[in-house]
């Protein structure tokens, strides 16, 4: 590989930071996605869940760091990674290579909505019951 | 310093001082592998070293280091965008599965209570009003847990598994002490993965 | 675990062998012992035994699904084959008897392709039900699979299938999956030679045979139970411990049954605190290995109605809880308030002897004698012990040649007795009369009438059983405590003396033999006549009492309008029961398989129960409510842990702490010549309470509060409505 003057000032890297801020969606796009997710990056949007999470792949980019997801607005900075949900964890975990989009799960009527962690919501957070009988009964006088 | 004097004090070290007896054979064989020598006494040598002496020399190849790994890809992952990976066969938060028909598979034969090295399964168990073996208490105690994944391996009917879900941080300890009905609501929850992992999985068990 | 067993009994099965058949108790000629090699070991046996008894002996265990030591021989199941030299075939130990010079190879190739081939056999038909079986863990088929068994199997299940059979109900305490029958049998002999009741059979031949009722009918028996602990697969398990637990998480307790006065041996099987089951712990001399359904099916009742805390009756005249201190507080002022010849205790029937001596000290030290039983007795019998217990043992009735009863149904008050009574029916010519209820005994007896007047008839000679009766060598009259209420019934204990006393002087019957035994029915009867206790609360009637302290008396022999209009009444004990109601303070007691107790039973033997779960709530263990009770009230009991209580109950009678042993009585002779001769006969109906197996699930307060008891009683009343119950008219001999 032999490399050019442009290669040697770095232009060739500058072309190509204006092409990606350029896909993102423009300097404004760019610098949201810098400040939400601390990247400049693009990829080819693989599906988008239920719950707004956008899904991208760029296979460009090593192993674990080429698919990730893109949370909503709505969650801004407060973006949790348990809000991915079920059937792309397993995609975006390099479990699989398949999607929910070209192999779309099979779910029984039983199976609940993902919900994130929800520990630090005091209302919502699972504390733990005893879900056995009580084992003596006592005596009511009448 | 004393690595230079070493070389010329080398004679002194090799066999004439330490003994007394006069019978030493001088050691000569010896190979040193100190640092290599900073000057090697020519001028062209001492010039070289001096100069890089004051000019800081190897720092500044530091600092091209340095800024050719600005410009590097980092090797960080950007964690909760982008995820490690994992198998199959991970091992994380358990869940109890149901058949497709919506009855929970565990059957309470305490298979997965006897082997978990940890003790951490309590199980108590009931007949249910409609006549089947079921339970009424299932507790994981996540906090002894040692995820060691020989419960899913005992389970006969592939009732109890360990999900791929590593995600669950709690603020409080209480909170990791699940009962039979967050575990259940876990299994319902991820069963898609659940499925899909134990469909890749399942030869090898 | 059938085989750690087996060599306690084969003493048994030898004391047993050696009585059989000969009514004499003159010691038989020592067979001459023929030598054996197992495994090339030599070892001398008696000559009737079979190979597999004296591989035991040997120390040698040989698996087995049929045989069972305390039924007759089947040989179907066909896993106890070994090599025997000489022989082309395996040969069934458990049925083969020894010969001269055999010699038997228990390790040989052909014996394990044997056990192999067996066990293949038996698991191809067997469904796959481990996970959900209740006998898993603890599974005669599992543990001999592992041991014996191949690693793989022939059969293809996909291709040929497994047969299936259906469930069968025969009652609300015995769970059926028939599926899993491995057709041992051991459950048909049992019902056919134990319990009495022939309605298990088997039906259909080869791969159709099918064991049960036939017919839907109720196992009737109360003795029902033991098949659980009988089928070594999953077939027949308890209904009410179905799927609580895996014998491996349970802890093993062993301790003392108090549901009837036989003391049967028991293990408590208990889980962090919950008590789970009992099943029998062996004792050849008490209740051989069975244990009626009462003792193992009730106790479920200890989880219902539980007095839990104490309460103290207030203002309004309701109980309400409270703490130790204001219940003992008030407790002990009425106490110390209340003059000494106006307390009364009255002590019921699961009450532990420590406790009973408890009590007795502390009223012993308020100058109060009034301590009752709440069952009868007649009261000036009680100064000799061999009054009011057996003192020829339970064991006895196996080497007895005559049998009378009187006054009792040792069927429901006693079903461990009458087992035995059975065994003995079945392999001697034992001839049993009775006097009392004409009902199905599961053997055939004489009737004599259910009016005492017969007795006179018996003493007299007059009639075939009275003939026999006076002219055995090994006579027992056993009578029920029932019969023996009021005046008449100590006339009729003392008619019973005389006739004991005739048979012991007629120079006919051995010298060892004391003839008269009584048949308690309440657990702690016998204990409190040791210590003291007044039995019968007609005490009571005669002066009024102002405070009256309930040790467990739930029967109903004292109420309210018996006593002072404000009598202050104290309640102890562990269920809510009718003393509970009628008590001003409930001081919450622990059950028997809560405290480390003892207990007397009807031969006067004294046994330790140990402590299994807690008492729940802020019950106490009974000896140490009244030990506190005496403290608070100024004059504190000299005893604070269980040995210094038990220091003290040997200073009365020492018996009480020899725990096990039965001691022998002596005064037989003295008491007949004391008590009271008259030449009248007594004229009382003495037909006992308890004539249907409906009657006897439900008689004390544990019982009552079972729902389990309440379901088996539903059951087996309902049984008398179908036509397919029948009352065997002949009971045939083994």
């Amino acid at each position: 590989y032999q490399m050019g003057v442009k290669e040697l000032l770095g232009l060739d890297k500058l072309a190509k930071l204006a092409t990606t801020v350029q896909k993102i969606g423009g300097l404004r796009a760019a610098l949201k996605q810098r400040y939400l997710m601390d990247v400049t990056r693009t990829g080819t949007l693989v599906g988008e869940d239920k719950f707004g999470n956008k899904y991208f792949e760029d296979n460009s980019y090593f192993m674990p760091r080429n698919r990730w997801v893109v949370y909503p607005d709505r969650v801004w900075l407060d973006y949790d990674a348990t809000q991915v949900a079920p059937e792309w964890h397993r995609w975006l975990h390099h479990i699989s290579d398949e999607t929910p989009t070209t192999n779309p799960p099979k779910n029984e009527k039983w199976v609940l909505t993902h919900e994130e962690n929800s520990s630090i919501f005091p209302d919502k957070k699972y504390t733990p019951y005893a879900t056995g009988r009580t084992k003596i009964q006592g005596w009511k006088p009448q | 310093m004393a690595l230079r004097s070493g070389i010329k004090l080398s004679g002194i070290f090799s066999g004439r001082a330490v003994v007394s007896t006069p019978v030493a054979s001088s050691r000569s064989n010896y190979k040193y592998v100190g640092m290599p020598a900073e000057k090697d006494g020519t001028l062209k040598g001492d010039l070289d070293y001096g100069l890089n002496n004051v000019f800081f020399t190897e720092l500044f190849r530091g600092f091209g280091v340095m800024l050719g790994h600005v410009f590097m890809e980092p090797a960080t992952i950007n964690y909760p965008f982008e995820k490690g990976p994992l198998s199959s066969r991970f091992r994380g938060e358990h869940a109890l599965r149901r058949y497709p028909s919506g009855e929970e598979r565990c059957i309470a034969c305490k298979l997965c209570e006897a082997i978990c090295p940890a003790q951490a399964i309590t199980i108590e168990a009931e007949v249910r009003p409609d006549g089947s073996r079921r339970t009424t208490t299932y507790d994981i105690d996540m906090t002894k847990c040692i995820y060691c994944g020989l419960c899913q391996e005992a389970c006969p009917v592939d009732a109890i598994v360990e999900g791929p879900n590593f995600e669950y941080s709690t603020e409080t300890h209480e909170e990791l002490l699940y009962n039979k009905e967050k575990l259940l609501l876990n299994g319902d929850r991820w069963e898609p993965e659940l499925a899909a992992n134990l469909q890749s999985e399942y030869l090898y068990r | 675990a059938v085989m750690h067993r087996l060599g306690r009994s084969l003493v048994a099965r030898g004391m047993q062998a050696s009585r059989r058949g000969n009514a004499s108790n003159a010691p038989a000629a020592a067979p001459e012992k023929i030598e054996v090699f197992i495994d090339g070991k030599k070892v001398l046996v008696d000559p009737g035994l079979t190979i597999l008894q004296a591989c035991a002996l040997v120390g040698v265990d040989i698996p087995r699904f049929c045989y069972h030591d305390r039924l007759s021989i089947a040989g179907n199941c066909r896993m106890c084959l070994v090599e025997v030299e000489k022989s082309v075939k395996p040969v069934a130990s458990c049925a083969m008897p020894v010969m001269k010079g055999m010699k038997v190879k228990t390790n040989s190739e052909l014996t394990k392709k044997a056990r192999e081939g067996v066990m293949e056999f038996l698991l191809v038909n067997h469904p796959l039900d481990c996970p959900i079986c209740d006998q898993g863990g603890e599974c005669d088929l599992q543990d001999q699979s592992v041991a014996f068994g191949s690693d793989r199997s022939r059969h293809q299940c996909g291709a040929d299938g497994k047969r299936a059979v259906e469930d069968k109900n025969i009652g609300p305490l015995v769970k059926t999956v028939m599926t899993r029958c491995i057709q041992c049998t051991r459950c048909v002999r049992f019902a056919n030679e134990v319990c009495g009741v022939p309605d298990f059979g088997t039906t259909g031949r080869g791969n159709e045979m099918q064991i049960g009722t036939y017919v839907e009918k109720l196992f009737a028996t109360e003795l029902s139970g033991n098949v659980i602990d009988l089928c070594p697969v999953g077939a027949l398990t308890s209904k009410p411990y179905s799927f609580t637990a895996r014998p491996w998480e349970t802890r093993k307790t062993e301790s003392v049954d108090v549901m009837d006065a036989v003391g049967s041996n028991i293990i408590v099987s208990h889980r962090t605190g919950d008590l789970l089951r009992v099943i029998p712990k062996m004792n050849d001399e008490v209740n051989e290995e069975w244990i009626s359904d009462k003792t193992r099916f009730a106790i479920d009742g200890l989880k219902n109605q539980r007095l839990m805390q104490p309460m103290v009756k207030g203002e309004d005249g309701v109980l309400r809880t409270t703490n130790w201190e204001e219940a003992l507080f008030t407790v002990a002022s009425k106490l110390r308030q209340t003059p000494a010849d106006e307390k009364a205790a009255v002590v019921g029937g699961m009450a532990d002897t420590e406790s009973m001596v408890a009590l007795r000290d502390l009223f012993h030290r308020f100058n109060s004698e009034l301590l009752l039983t709440e069952e009868e007795f007649p009261v000036g019998a009680t100064d000799f012990r061999s009054n009011y217990t057996m003192p020829d043992g339970l064991a006895a009735v196996e080497s007895c040649d005559a049998l009378l009863l009187v006054g009792t149904n040792p069927r429901y008050e006693a079903p461990v007795l009458n087992a035995r009574i059975r065994k003995s029916y079945l392999y001697s010519d034992v001839e049993v009369g009775v006097i009392g209820g004409k009902t199905d005994l599961t053997y055939d007896y004489a009737h004599l009438g259910s009016n005492t007047k017969a007795l006179d008839d018996v003493t007299a000679g007059k009639g075939d059983f009275a003939q026999r009766f006076l002219s055995a060598k090994r006579p027992m009259i056993i009578v029920g405590a029932a019969a023996l209420k009021g005046d008449k019934g100590a006339a009729l204990l003392s008619k019973l003396q005389q006739l004991a006393d005739k048979i012991r002087t007629s120079g006919k019957a051995d010298k060892d033999v004391k003839v008269l035994n009584v048949l308690q029915r309440l657990a702690s009867q016998t204990g409190a006549l040791d210590l003291g206790y007044q039995p019968g609360t007609s005490a009571i009637r005669k002066r009024p009492v102002k405070f009256l302290y309930l040790l467990g008396a739930d029967e109903g022999a004292v109420n309210r309008q018996q006593l002072a209009p404000d009598a202050f009444v104290v309640y102890q004990g562990h269920q809510g029961d009718a003393g509970a109601s009628m008590a001003d303070v409930v001081l919450p007691g622990a059950a028997y398989t809560e405290k480390d107790a003892s207990y007397v039973n009807t031969e006067g033997r004294s046994q330790k129960g140990y402590l299994a779960v807690a008492p729940p709530g802020d019950a106490r263990a009974d000896w140490k409510i009244i030990r506190a009770l005496s403290e608070v009230a100024g004059k504190a009991l000299p005893y604070d842990d269980i040995k210094e209580i038990r220091g003290r109950l040997s200073e009365i009678a020492p018996h009480l702490v020899r725990f096990g042993d039965a001691e022998e009585t002596s005064f037989e002779s003295t008491a007949a010549a004391v008590s009271e001769k008259s030449s009248s006969p007594v004229d009382v109906d003495v037909t006992a309470s308890q004539s249907t197996l409906a009657d006897f699930y439900m008689t004390n307060a544990v019982t009552r509060a079972s729902a389990t008891m309440a379901e088996a009683r539903k059951a087996a009343l309902k049984e008398k409505d179908n036509e397919y119950t029948e009352t065997p008219k002949k009971h045939a001999h083994a």
